[in-house]
This record gives C-alpha cells, sequence and structure tokens, in this order.
C-alpha cells in the first residue's frame, strides 16, 4: 500500500517545550485498516505525538491529515468527533455504573423523556459487544466487579459506538495477563479486519512485533527508523531503539562481602505483596523489576514506612528495625527516593537548598534555629558533587530541568550518606543525558559501600545497574535472576507468567 | 564601565526588592493611606496610627497565628470561640468568684491551649477536613463559653494586670496592646521565617506526602500550629478584658472569619505552602486602616463590612496575578 492511501498522514511535524525538542520533523502513515507500532524509550517522543493526535498538544511545525483531510483538533473532545480516539493506561471509566451506562455516557445517551431509556441500551451493547468484539456479556454488570481487560473492552466498545476510526493505544497490556494480552490482539485484529485503524504504543517488543503491520521508531524526538513486518526482528528494533549504546558502565558484580547491610524476612502487606525476604550485601545494587501492580513499588516503600507492611521483619547490619513511618526509616540510615518527583518529592514553593536539605534539617541547625550558611554549604556541596544545573542554591526549585530536580531530590538523601538508598523509578521523566548521569551517581553510590535497592520499569537501567535482579509477579517474588541469566527476555517472561 | 556596572547592580537590588512576596501589600498599605490622609489630615498623625494598631492587636495577634496555621495546611474557625471561652473562664473565676486575676488569666490560657489541643487531636487522628472540624469545635465552644457565663457579660475590678495587658499607654502615646502585638509578632516571624520548625510547616502545608517521606511528622507539625493558634486566641482575650475590664460570651464572633481575610490580603494561600508574618501585619493594618479611613470620612457603618469585604477581594485578585507572574 502506498502513502497517498494512508488514513492517517504526519508530515514533518515538530514541537518542543521550553528548551527540549520533544518531536523533530516526525513523519509517518497508518494505512486503513493496519495496525502501526510505535516503539522508542520513555521520552524518545511517543506521548508527545499522540498528545498531538489527540489534540492536547499543537505541533510549531508540519501537518496531520486525516482520511485526506486536514487533522488539528483543538480539544481531545474535538478529535474523538473526528473520530481520534486515544487508549491510556488508566481508564476514564465510572467504576459505579454498569457496562452499558459506561459506554453510553455522554450527550447522546438514549433516553426516553428526561430519563435514561436502559433497556434500549442495555440491548444494543449486547449488540454492540457481539458485532465488534464477538463476545457475549452482561451490560450490567457494574464496571468496578471488571477485570481490567473487561474494563479496556468496555472503552473499546465506547469508542467504537461513537464511530472512532483511529484507536490509538498506549500501552495497553501493562496491567494484563498473557491470555488477556492474547485475547485482546485478537480483538484488535477482527476489528482491523473490519477497518478500524490502530496506532499501538508499547514498550513490548515481542507484543509490537505481534500485532503490528509496520512499525516505526523514535528515538529523541526524532525518527530514526521503520521495519515492516518480513522484516521484523528483536535486535533490530531493540538497536534502533536504543541508538548507540549507552556508554557501559558494565555489569555490576556482588561484593565480597557476605554481611548483609539489609535483609528482610516474609514481608507481607494482605493484597499487595507477600512474603517477600531478600538479602543486600553492602556496596550492593538489587534491581526490583515486575510489572505495574505487581507489587514491587509496594515493597520499597514498606522498607520506608510509607505505608509499612503488616507482617515480617527488616534488619539493619543484623539489627532487627521496626519501620512504622518513614522517620523510623530515617533513623536507620535508609533514604527513600519515590516514583513521582512532582507529588511525592520537591516542594514546589520553596527554594532549591531548601528542598536539598528537607530530610537533614536537625543537623543543620542549632537548638531549632535555621543556620542559613549550612544549608547553603551543604547545597552548594550537593549542586557541585551531583553537577545540579541552578543558577544559585536560593533560586527557586520549580525553575530546574526535570532531571536537575530529579537530582535534587537524590541529593536529599545524599546529604543524610545513608547506609541504604532505596529508589523508585529514579529516571522516570528525565531526559537521556541526565538518566545516564543518575545511573553513574548509583554507580558510585554502591562504590562507595552504600547498598541500593531499585525499583524500575525500565529493564535495560535495572540490568545495568543491578548485579541482581528480583522479578515480581502478583505481590510474589518470581525470579532471582544474576549474572548471564539475567536477561531482559527472561525478566519479561517472569513478570508476566 | 564602573559607571554602567553600578547601575546594574543598583537595578538588581530594585529588582530584588520587587520580587518580594510582601512588597505588593506593603504597597497597597501605603496607597490606601495615602489616599485617606489626602483626605482627612487627621488621618496621619501618630494618635490615630497608634489607635488603629491598638484597635487591630486582638485580630494581628490571632491573624498571624492564623497564617502560621495556613502555610501548615489547615485552618481553624474556633479562634473566635476560643477567645470567648478564655474571656469567661477568667471572668468566671476573677470577677464572680474573686480569684486572683494572675491564677484566673493563667487558667483562662491552659483552657485556649487544651481546646487547641482538642482541635489538633481531632483532625490528626480522624484527618477530617479542617473547616468542618473546627466548624463544629467552634459551636461548641461557643456553647462552653455561654453556658459558664450563664449568657452574661462579666466585668472586673480595675488591677495593675489590666494596665499590663490593656490600658497602660507607654509615654502617653504608644497603648500596651501595641507592644503584645509587635512582640507577638517577632515572635511569629521567629518561629515560622528562621526556625527548621518553620521549615517544616512550609513543607508540611506545601506538599504533605512529600514531606512525610522526607521524614516529617506532619500531624505533630499541624498540631503545633494548631497549639499556636489556640495560645494567640488566649492572650488576645486578656488583651481585650483587660481594656474594657469585662467579657461577653459573644465576644470575638466572626473573628475567625476576619483573622483568615487579614492573613490572605497579606499573600498567604489557602492551600497551604505560602505566607508570611510580615505579610499578614500588613495585611491586618490594611483591614484596620480601611475601617478607620472610612469612620474619619463619616462614612456609614454597615457600609464599612462592605467596602472590607471589596478590599479582600482586591487583594487576592492582584495576589493571584503577582504569584502567576512570578512563575
Amino acid at each position: 500500500m502506498s502513502s497517498d492511501a494512508a488514513f492517517l498522514l504526519v508530515e514533518g511535524v515538530s514541537k518542543s517545550f521550553g528548551s527540549t525538542q520533544a518531536l523533530r520533523d516526525v513523519s509517518l502513515h497508518v494505512d486503513k485498516g493496519s495496525v502501526l507500532g510505535l516503539a522508542g524509550e520513555n521520552g524518545a517522543g511517543k506521548s508527545t505525538l499522540i498528545k498531538i493526535l489527540c489534540g492536547v498538544h499543537r505541533p510549531e511545525a508540519g501537518r496531520v491529515l486525516l482520511d485526506g483531510r486536514p487533522h488539528a483538533p483543538r480539544d481531545p473532545a474535538e478529535a474523538e468527533r473526528a473520530g481520534v480516539s486515544v487508549f491510556h493506561q488508566e481508564i476514564p471509566i465510572c467504576p459505579d455504573l454498569s457496562i452499558a451506562a459506561n459506554v453510553f455516557l455522554g450527550p447522546r445517551m438514549p433516553r426516553r423523556g428526561p430519563f435514561p431509556d436502559w433497556r434500549v441500551m442495555e440491548a444494543r451493547c449486547v449488540e454492540l459487544y457481539a458485532t465488534l468484539l464477538g463476545e457475549e456479556i452482561d451490560p450490567r454488570r457494574l464496571i468496578r466487579s471488571c477485570t481490567t481487560a473487561e474494563k479496556q473492552l468496555a472503552l473499546l466498545v465506547r469508542v467504537l459506538s461513537r464511530d472512532a476510526r483511529l484507536v490509538v493505544l498506549d500501552e495497553p497490556t501493562t496491567a494484563l495477563t498473557p491470555p488477556e494480552v492474547e485475547r485482546l490482539f485478537s480483538i484488535i485484529r477482527r476489528l482491523r479486519g473490519q477497518g478500524i485503524t490502530f496506532l499501538f504504543v508499547s514498550h513490548m517488543l515481542e507484543e509490537l512485533m505481534q500485532l503490528s503491520d509496520r512499525i516505526v521508531v523514535l528515538r529523541d524526538g526524532s525518527r530514526v527508523g521503520e521495519l515492516v513486518r518480513d522484516q521484523f526482528d528483536v535486535r533490530k528494533l531493540s538497536s534502533l531503539i536504543a541508538g548507540r549504546t549507552l556508554a557501559e558502565v558494565g555489569r555490576r558484580e556482588a561484593s565480597a562481602g557476605t554481611e548483609a547491610r539489609l535483609e528482610v524476612r516474609s514481608l507481607s502487606l494482605p493484597g499487595v505483596f507477600q512474603d517477600i525476604s531478600f538479602r543486600v550485601q553492602r556496596g550492593e545494587v538489587l534491581g526490583l523489576a515486575g510489572l505495574q501492580g505487581s507489587g514491587r513499588s509496594a515493597v520499597v516503600r514498606s522498607l520506608f514506612g510509607a505505608p509499612p507492611a503488616a507482617s515480617g521483619e527488616i534488619r539493619v547490619e543484623g539489627v532487627p528495625v521496626v519501620v512504622r513511618r518513614p522517620g523510623d526509616a530515617v533513623a536507620a540510615g535508609i533514604g527513600y527516593v519515590p516514583e513521582d518527583r512532582k507529588t511525592l518529592g520537591l516542594f514546589e514553593e520553596l527554594d532549591v537548598k531548601l528542598n536539598i536539605c528537607m530530610a537533614g534539617l536537625s543537623g543543620l541547625s542549632r537548638r531549632g534555629w535555621l543556620v542559613p550558611g549550612r544549608l547553603r554549604a551543604l547545597a552548594s556541596r550537593m549542586r557541585d558533587d551531583l553537577r545540579i544545573k541552578a543558577a544559585s542554591v536560593d533560586a527557586p526549585i520549580r525553575g530546574l530541568s526535570g532531571g536537575n530536580q530529579q537530582k535534587v531530590v537524590i541529593s536529599r538523601w545524599l546529604a543524610l550518606r545513608p547506609r541504604i538508598l532505596l529508589l523508585n523509578e529514579p529516571t522516570r521523566g528525565v531526559d537521556v543525558g541526565a538518566k545516564r548521569e543518575i545511573v553513574e551517581l548509583l554507580g558510585g553510590l554502591a562504590a562507595e559501600g552504600c547498598s541500593i535497592v531499585v525499583s524500575s520499569s525500565e529493564l535495560e537501567e535495572l540490568l545495568q545497574l543491578s548485579s541482581r535482579v528480583l522479578v515480581m509477579n502478583r505481590g510474589r517474588i518470581a525470579a532471582e535472576l544474576s549474572g548471564t541469566a539475567a536477561t531482559k527476555d527472561r525478566i519479561i517472561l517472569e513478570a508476566t507468567t | 564601565m564602573d559607571l554602567v556596572m553600578l547601575r546594574g547592580k543598583r537595578w538588581a537590588a530594585v529588582r530584588q526588592v520587587f520580587a518580594l512576596r510582601d512588597v505588593g501589600v506593603l504597597v497597597a498599605a501605603l496607597l490606601i493611606a495615602g489616599f485617606f490622609s489626602l483626605i482627612s489630615p487627621s488621618f496621619l498623625t501618630a494618635y490615630n496610627l497608634f489607635n488603629i494598631l491598638r484597635q487591630t492587636a486582638e485580630l494581628g495577634i490571632i491573624a498571624m497565628a492564623m497564617t502560621i496555621l495556613i502555610v501548615t495546611g489547615e485552618f481553624d474557625l474556633s479562634v473566635g470561640a476560643i477567645y470567648a471561652v478564655t474571656g469567661v473562664v477568667a471572668g468566671v473565676l476573677a470577677g464572680r468568684h474573686d480569684a486572683n486575676i494572675w491564677l484566673a488569666a493563667l487558667v483562662g490560657m491552659v483552657a485556649a491551649v487544651l481546646l487547641g489541643l482538642l482541635n489538633a487531636v481531632l483532625i490528626a487522628t480522624t484527618r477530617i477536613n479542617s473547616f468542618i472540624a473546627t466548624l463544629s469545635t467552634m459551636m461548641v465552644f461557643r456553647g462552653a463559653a455561654m453556658v459558664l457565663s450563664q449568657g452574661q457579660p462579666i466585668s472586673f475590678p480595675l488591677s495593675f494586670f489590666m494596665d499590663l495587658f490593656g490600658r497602660a499607654e507607654l509615654g502617653g502615646v504608644l497603648p500596651v496592646p501595641v507592644l503584645w502585638f509587635a512582640g507577638w509578632g517577632v515572635l511569629s516571624y521567629l518561629l515560622l521565617h528562621r526556625t527548621t520548625l518553620g521549615v517544616r510547616m512550609f513543607a508540611t502545608g506545601g506538599n504533605r506526602e512529600a514531606a512525610e517521606l522526607a521524614g516529617i511528622r506532619t500531624d505533630r507539625v499541624k498540631g503545633i500550629a494548631f497549639l499556636y493558634t489556640a495560645l494567640a486566641s488566649g492572650l488576645a482575650a486578656l488583651i481585650s478584658l483587660s481594656f474594657l475590664k469585662t467579657v461577653t460570651p459573644t465576644q470575638g464572633t466572626g473573628l475567625e472569619l476576619e483573622a483568615i481575610a487579614a492573613a490572605v490580603i497579606g499573600g498567604t494561600a489557602m492551600s497551604g505552602g505560602v505566607g508570611s508574618i510580615l505579610g499578614t501585619f500588613v495585611g491586618t493594618f490594611i483591614m484596620a486602616e480601611v475601617r478607620t479611613g472610612l469612620v474619619l470620612l463619616g462614612t456609614d457603618a454597615y457600609v464599612q463590612d462592605a467596602f472590607v469585604g471589596l478590599v479582600i477581594a482586591l487583594a487576592v485578585i492582584i495576589n493571584v496575578r503577582l504569584s502567576m507572574r512570578r512563575r
């Protein structure tokens, strides 16, 4: 098929936010009734492209054609009217309404007089499920009682009932089990046969190759390659995504010491994780892998008491430690870098130095009085050590880039010289350069003897950093991998089966 | 060359001054003062200014404590009722049972702090929104003041205590409540802007979850702010009973909203994490000077409230504009 018959045509689209170029002259096309895979690391520009298609952002250059007509929606509602629907990880539905209500919710809900016409809705809902998905359902079930996969299908039926012609699937499989993924894929193939066009965004290369007709790869905002179905190859794809291999820090070997700095024994939090036990040596980096909702970030949080586990034992240097709240963990020499910098890490109204010094205020004061000189000295040292780009330590934290803000949050704990540092998604939302710096920084910390536990959804980074990786699956440790056994494929396998 | 650099530096200093949060309110206070002094010659006299400060001392003391509480992300509608309870407790003891006024005042202050503790514990343990929690304690406390006093005003005999807290005038010009106001202001300033507790207060109100994850006990920080606010209400009550030699169970009705208004005029953000004692001081002054100025102009008392309402709206609009420009 040639590009002039394309259903979606993106030509030379560019977009920048401040000094970051999110998209640079990106062109691609999707034929009607096909699935285009979109691959790239976090920050490669996939989300920006999606947001342009659904009207959240407007491109600075280039144009988008949908079915031959210019497509420049001003908001998501306009994009939806034009037939473009996006499917996010978080599913926007009302949990306490029925499937039928969720499918029809909106200004065009069938009604009789002022009342919703449930009979018509339920009948049409059953019919839609049968014709579109080939599935039978009970339209009266509450969404709350549905599985994630069923919720996704409800949303899919909803957008299709509103004449969606292009459906953007943004990481639709992160919370699904393999059989559910298989079911979703067969439904997508069926819909493709009915002429619906898909843009499929995923981190999972196997899934991309399984479902897509073509795959376009973005890196640092540029389109770096395209593969058609018979060229699909994991190696080729991953090298396109990664680009030149990162300055290999090299996999870390566990240090010779046998003494456990941190020991966790059968930690449990009902409904979240069960029976978690592991040891971390001095100077070792332990990686925690697993899908979203596998409990890996909750395990890390529980070590910091936010919230604590319901049962189990935590030992630091062999001494049992009761961690009920973050203060207890801090007292035991544990630091924690949370997954969401903005909502869990930063004090946006305060300046750089207070953001750096927040966890160690007592040590920087004299009988409760602030000593600005001490704060400034520590903050300046941290700024120099971590190469935080800030005009001054008295400058507001808001003016810093994401990567530099993340370094501030990390330096808050480094300032206390922790024995154990816990990190959740340490490089989320930072640019490639800052990402490399953070990885190197953590490596250096471990070399100095700090024990580190990292939970991350970015497997390359996790493998690069850790000497051992625990893979979590549905709240339990599914595997412990180290040395040559720790590969991406293996982790994905253990995390998803 | 030197001249250019000097000029650059000088401008930088000016820019720095204008970047300070409190400058906007200060300029507004001066403009309003200028306006009234043009119209009424008796406005800009030492007597009148001290009079304004004396009248507003009680409100100012509570408003500065309220600022600290709002900075931590909570607020307290029961301050007016605590103010009444303190006065009534002291009144029942000293006025009706002839107890020593010092002892009576001490018991009144203890009562105030206990009520503050009740607010703190209520909010820390149940995590109810402080609007609802202190709305209910406001009614309970006010009821307690009515019951204790049997709904009647209580008067006190004159004593040195009255002079110390409300009636003396230093050098014949400086009313003693102004000194209490200033002293409380300095204390509040030091607490909020010069101690680690102050930083923890800003952190707690700015981003509670992040503060918890930095090891800060946010419920304790908020609790301390509730106690401080109750203490301020108690002190204000002592000043009031000393100046008037009398207490009524209905005194301080509406004081809580005026205190919040003064804090907001001074640039305190209701969402928490932003505020300054100096700003609130000036905010209190603006409310008082508007009222006094209108009195000097011979305006109807009913119009004054409406005017103060306008000033609040105006101040908040300007503050929002300023803080958006800063971003």
